[in-house]
């Protein structure tokens, strides 16, 4: 009997269910193809990947469709999928500083070690709705140039049109924090990604901070055993790689929001910096079961971002920085940034707070939305139990008002 | 070219690369009678990562994949793939196969494998070139 204490209703349901299948799968517009779904509504196929903690571009464009565009019940279906496909490795660990950018940044940092290189972003222009009427909009398609001519020197934004790449020491011969030198005037790292070596992977700016004594140096001799969430559950108290999980296949807005409900807070005036802001492909390796050697089997891409917040508490070392991560698959900015930010905010709080225990235990938009959902479900049982309750409290109120 | 980076070049080899030639070497015989040792299997690779933080392993998500491992000639063919296309899969096991044991079809296989290297190489370069005109160096307001 469970919550409900009532049957029936079948032919109903069966019926409501042939509604969302005539609308699904009927109408009169054109069927939606996988490739339409990869190719014009990426965003929303890497958030699914995400959010369902699978990377399965098709799989996921299908979830979409079959969704009807509902990003949080399509990453409910490749969830549910995943549970019934079986795992057939763990990937040979893959650094971070393999990943080969199509787009980083560093907001924190004007010339940081390799070069910043802005990629697809809207990030430095208006976004305004686009209402080209329809037939424009499909001549424009057709007139798009699909490789457009390589222009291979660096971009100058700054009004005076100079070329700055260089622009490693200030006017006075002086290094500033924001130039690519390190405090004791040597230029940081082995290799700068920009000039000398592949610039696809730039050294980081975390290099240049550790050479200048600026960060707290979080490195251990141990290497701990990733925590699997998929195996364990999380409570509490797990290593730091639980949560660097938990978050990757986190819910996007729920990221967002609890980020912002801790940093925008009043009486605090300041917030950290991204150091980095990547996006970019990563290699998948497992171990060729005839050889034992690594072999790379695919690709996944991943946006990645490391964020800086001053150390500011009596306890913290006031002379130094901290860094959290955010790592997700697919391109998600927001995301990874939220995660960076609630990475560094966990590790500082040292559980003092609930915080650990939200970002560990609510973030999930499947076990969010699916209590949600239930909800919805007959709950006649529990229900008629709280009219009971109070009609016992109010009799009990009455004999005693009469006495 | 190792036996890992034939293997990486199958995996990243499209179907249309693979299948005709895969289902022309079974067609001709080339391949003698192949044995399926693990029909195409679909299944997850967990992805683990590790962070330039604190240097930390942590496990980012998993990726499906297709392996299938067979046996032409005496030799044993692997191979791994993105996604779930078994055929695929198949096809470039089989390829591997043939590789490692040393058949005349080796040629194709390796011909085959330098076109992949060549096109994503070229692949590579393209999408650099566009990106790289997004370069920038910002400069300090003085």
């Amino acid at each position: 009997m469970g919550y409900s204490g009532a049957s029936g209703g079948h032919e109903a349901v069966l019926a409501a269910e042939k509604l969302v299948e005539r609308r699904r799968y009927g109408g009169a517009s054109a069927w939606l193809g996988i490739d339409q779904i990869t190719g014009r509504l990426g965003l929303a196929v890497d958030r699914v990947m995400g959010e369902g903690g699978l990377w399965a571009p098709e799989l996921a464009a299908r979830a979409l469709r079959q969704a009807e565009g509902d990003v949080q019940e399509a990453a409910q279906l490749i969830r549910a999928h995943r549970s019934t496909v079986p795992r057939v490795a763990y990937s040979e660990p893959v650094h971070a500083d393999e990943l080969r950018i199509s787009r980083r940044i560093s907001p924190a940092f004007r010339n940081p070690p390799g070069s910043q290189l802005l990629g697809r972003t809207l990030d430095y222009v208006g976004r305004l709705l686009d209402l080209m009427p329809e037939d424009q909009a499909r001549a424009r398609l057709q007139a798009a140039d699909p490789s457009p001519e390589p222009v291979p020197a660096a971009h100058d934004l700054t009004a005076n049109g100079h070329p700055t790449a260089n622009d490693h020491v200030t006017a006075n011969g002086h290094p500033t924090a924001n130039d690519h030198v390190t405090g004791n005037g040597h230029e940081a790292g082995g290799h700068d990604g920009g000039a000398h070596g592949d610039p696809r992977r730039p050294p980081r700016l975390l290099r240049l901070l550790r050479s200048m004594g600026m960060v707290v140096d979080r490195r251990t001799e141990g290497d701990p055993e990733p925590y699997d969430i998929t195996r364990a559950p999380i409570r509490p108290g797990v290593p730091r790689s639980a949560r660097l999980t938990a978050m990757a296949r986190a819910e996007t807005g729920a990221l967002v929001h609890l980020w912002y409900a801790n940093t925008f807070q009043p009486g605090r005036h300041n917030h950290e910096f991204p150091g980095e802001v990547r996006h970019g492909a990563l290699p998948v390796r497992v171990r060729h079961p005839l050889t034992g050697a690594p072999v790379t089997v695919t690709e996944v891409r991943v946006t990645e971002v490391e964020t800086i917040d001053d150390l500011d508490r009596a306890e913290e070392d006031r002379s130094r920085l901290d860094l959290g991560y955010g790592m997700c698959f697919g391109h998600n900015e927001r995301k990874a940034i939220a995660m960076a930010g609630l990475d560094l905010l966990v590790h500082r709080d040292a559980g003092r707070t609930g915080v650990e225990q939200e970002v560990l235990l609510t973030l999930d938009g499947i076990e969010a939305s699916g209590f949600l959902e239930h909800l919805k479900l007959p709950h006649y049982v529990d229900f008629r139990s709280v009219l009971d309750r109070k009609r016992a409290v109010r009799a009990a109120m009455e004999e005693a008002v009469a006495r | 070219m190792t036996r890992e980076e034939r293997a990486e070049l199958l995996a990243a080899a499209t179907p249309d690369e693979l299948l005709p030639l895969a289902e022309r070497l079974l067609q001709s015989g080339d391949l003698g009678e192949p044995t399926v040792l693990h029909p195409p299997e679909v299944g997850m690779v967990m992805l683990t990562v590790r962070e330039p933080v604190a240097e930390e392993r942590f496990h980012l998500g998993e990726v499906l994949v297709t392996s299938c491992t067979v046996e032409v000639a005496g030799a044993a063919g692997w191979s791994m793939r993105g996604g779930d296309d078994r055929v695929a899969a198949l096809a470039a096991a089989l390829l591997d196969a043939a590789a490692a044991a040393g058949l005349p079809a080796a040629r194709d296989v390796h011909a085959l494998c330098a076109a992949v290297a060549e096109r994503r190489a070229r692949e590579d370069a393209a999408e650099w070139a566009e990106v790289s005109t997004t370069r920038v160096a910002f400069e300090e307001l003085t």
